[in-house]
């Protein structure tokens, strides 16, 4: 307690009346050095959730059910949709068929997956809906309609990732030749074009579930898959159990498990943040060890009288550690509110844009925890350090050098 | 009562720096005794182990052989932090170059030590600003020592030696670099602390003149006593 008190005034009367200038500096790089460990996290975590994000809300649902028999087909779907919506937690179903298609537009030709849709529940499943650039969303009985994603139309936008495989000009209005997978050819006239900012969203084409009907009436209440959107506090494997008891033959994904490209992206961004921490942790760590180091070089002669006057080193290095420890705290602090009220709000102004739309930097409390951790841990060590060296040098050396 | 009231005894001292070509020998096999209550000067040209003597006797620094035998304990092969403890209690020292703490002003100097001794009911703090009236420095105590000038930073620094009541003050020319009225000011301080307070001082002086102040004498020469005695 003494010794703790000691270096507690030690601490605080070399702050008080330190070299300003010096403490502004440490302090300015250890910010720096916050900001590194927080920004890198929370972009990585923006890109996640930003990509689960779009592939729930727009490309798999929560839930994906599929046929486990030898037909693809779910069968009875009149039938079991109504009991999949009665589940607790389950907020939303829709049914989808699909068939591969070839586009057909002036010398463009493409190809892609027809999605047959029953617009009004798709819209309460997904929000392709909000996402037009052109048109309008289908309606449930539209025939002779098609609505194109915008990386399959291409749509003038010569900007976006797969124009060149796309049918580059054609818009909202425009009529498009599509020849089905089982051989059926048909002109549509495009009804809305959509940008999801999905890539895997924007190579799709959808149809209303009558115009499919027309095409393939085999698939009268029957279903290629069924998606489910469920409440965000709902437990996903309670629900897929509840589900999994409704019949046999049914098979239950998770988004994660049915895109299983996201689970292994996630995967690497979590890896990559893990390399990056254990990078910042060394810069952090060989930066106040740098600074640290300057400074207790200057005040060796300091170290070797209170060493003479009988001061324990310990007392000293703890002075040491606690003006470290000050030195990360404010640096964390400051670092943290310039985070959240400056460079949060500029990013979410102008945000970093990738392949599956915008990506806005995302903070948890774990992340800020964990940087917080680092810092302290790297100022403690790299500040311990070079008082340990100096408090070896002979008392004699250190005051006279 | 320390056994035959002697503060210190050294014994066969010896001090060689080795610089790895050649080695020095500073002190060379000095042996000599110093009473309690003593005010001993040490003299001699420059080179000829003053300050490697005061060095050892204020366990800064370690012999090469011999032994000092200090308030009746030998204290020449203890370890580290018995000697920091050791000059916390019982040692004040004053170092040529007052060697104050910048950061600190004249009182905290002063009641940094007897701080970290935090004796239970002890107002360090109290005991500082008395001392510092001691040695004329009351009206200063919230200065810093930039703002002193070399003899009132050196008279600091000997009340700051003697915060926790230590049995001696070891000072290494006190007056080095002080003009002849501080210096003055500072030898009669020392005279006024032994008298008034019975600490044994034990001063070292280039100047024969500070014979005056003394009560004993020991002149070196190239690491050996060359007299001892009265000044």
């Amino acid at each position: 307690m003494k010794t703790l008190k000691v270096a507690g005034f030690l601490a605080f009367t070399s702050l008080k009346r330190g070299n300003f200038g010096v403490m502004l500096l440490t302090i300015l790089i250890l910010i720096l050095v916050t900001l590194n460990l927080l920004f890198v996290p929370s972009l990585l975590r923006g890109l996640v959730r930003g990509a689960n994000d779009k592939l729930k809300d727009t490309f798999a649902g929560d839930i994906v059910i599929e046929s486990a028999l030898d037909n693809p087909l779910i069968p009875n779907t009149n039938v079991l949709i109504p009991k999949i919506e009665a589940i607790d937690g389950v907020v939303a179903v829709t049914p989808r068929n699909n068939m591969v298609a070839e586009f057909r537009y002036e010398n463009e030709r493409t190809s892609g997956i027809i999605y047959a849709i029953l617009p009004e529940r798709e819209k309460e499943v997904f929000t392709i809906s909000k996402s037009l650039m052109e048109g309008s969303f289908l309606n449930l009985n539209d025939r002779g309609q098609i609505l194109l994603g915008l990386q399959l139309a291409g749509a003038g936008n010569s900007n976006i990732e797969l124009y060149s495989r796309s049918l580059k000009k054609i818009h909202a209005g425009d009529r498009v030749l599509v020849t089905y997978g089982n051989g059926i050819q048909k002109s549509y006239t495009v009804k809305g074009i959509f940008y999801s900012e999905f890539i895997q969203t924007d190579t799709q084409a959808f149809v209303s579930e009558t115009e499919f009907e027309a095409v393939n009436p085999l698939v009268t209440n029957k279903s290629s898959s069924i998606r489910v959107k469920i409440d965000d506090k709902a437990d996903a494997a309670i629900i897929i159990d509840k589900i999994s008891q409704l019949g046999d033959g049914l098979r239950i994904l998770t988004w994660e498990d049915y895109a299983g490209i996201m689970r292994s992206m996630t995967d690497t961004f979590h890896a990559i943040d893990t390399i990056l921490n254990v990078v910042n942790l060394l810069v952090a760590g060989i930066t106040v060890f740098v600074v640290t180091y300057i400074d207790v070089t200057n005040r060796r002669r300091q170290i070797g009288i209170q060493r003479a006057i009988g001061i324990m080193p310990g007392c000293i290095a703890i002075a040491y550690l606690l003006r470290a420890a000050f030195y990360a705290a404010l640096a964390a602090i400051l670092a943290s509110l310039a985070f959240l009220y400056v460079i949060m709000p500029v990013e979410a102004k102008y945000p970093f844009h990738f392949p599956f739309g915008d990506v806005n930097l995302v903070l948890g409390f774990s992340a800020l925890a964990n940087a917080f951790f680092i810092l302290f841990c790297a100022a403690i060590i790299a500040a311990f350090l070079p008082v340990w060296i100096a408090l070896r040098i002979k008392i004699l050396d250190a005051i006279w050098g | 009562m320390v056994e035959n009231n002697l503060i210190y005894n050294v014994q066969q001292l010896s001090k060689v720096y080795d610089t790895g070509k050649v080695k020095i020998k500073a002190l060379d096999n000095i042996s000599f005794a110093v009473p309690e209550g003593d005010m001993l000067t040490i003299m001699g040209r420059s080179g000829s182990g003053k300050s490697t003597l005061l060095r050892q006797m204020g366990l800064l620094d370690r012999p090469t052989s011999g032994g000092i035998i200090f308030e009746a304990m030998e204290v020449t092969a203890l370890p580290e932090g018995d000697r920091t403890k050791l000059r916390l209690t019982s040692m004040g020292y004053v170092f040529q170059e007052y060697a104050l703490l910048g950061e600190l002003t004249a009182h905290q100097n002063v009641y940094l030590p007897g701080m970290v001794l935090g004796k239970m009911g002890s107002n360090y703090k109290q005991r500082a600003k008395e001392l510092l009236e001691l040695v004329g420095l009351g009206e200063r105590i919230g200065h810093y020592p930039k703002e002193l000038s070399g003899g009132e930073q050196q008279r600091v620094a000997i009340a700051r030696a003697l915060i926790n009541s230590p049995s001696v003050l070891l000072a290494d020319e006190p007056c080095a670099n002080l003009d002849t009225i501080s210096s003055k000011a500072v030898m009669e301080t020392l005279v006024k602390l032994n008298a008034q307070l019975k600490v044994t001082i034990i001063f070292i002086s280039h100047d024969p003149s500070d014979k005056q102040y003394a009560k004993s004498l020991i002149v070196l020469s190239d690491g050996r006593i060359a007299q001892e005695g009265n000044p």
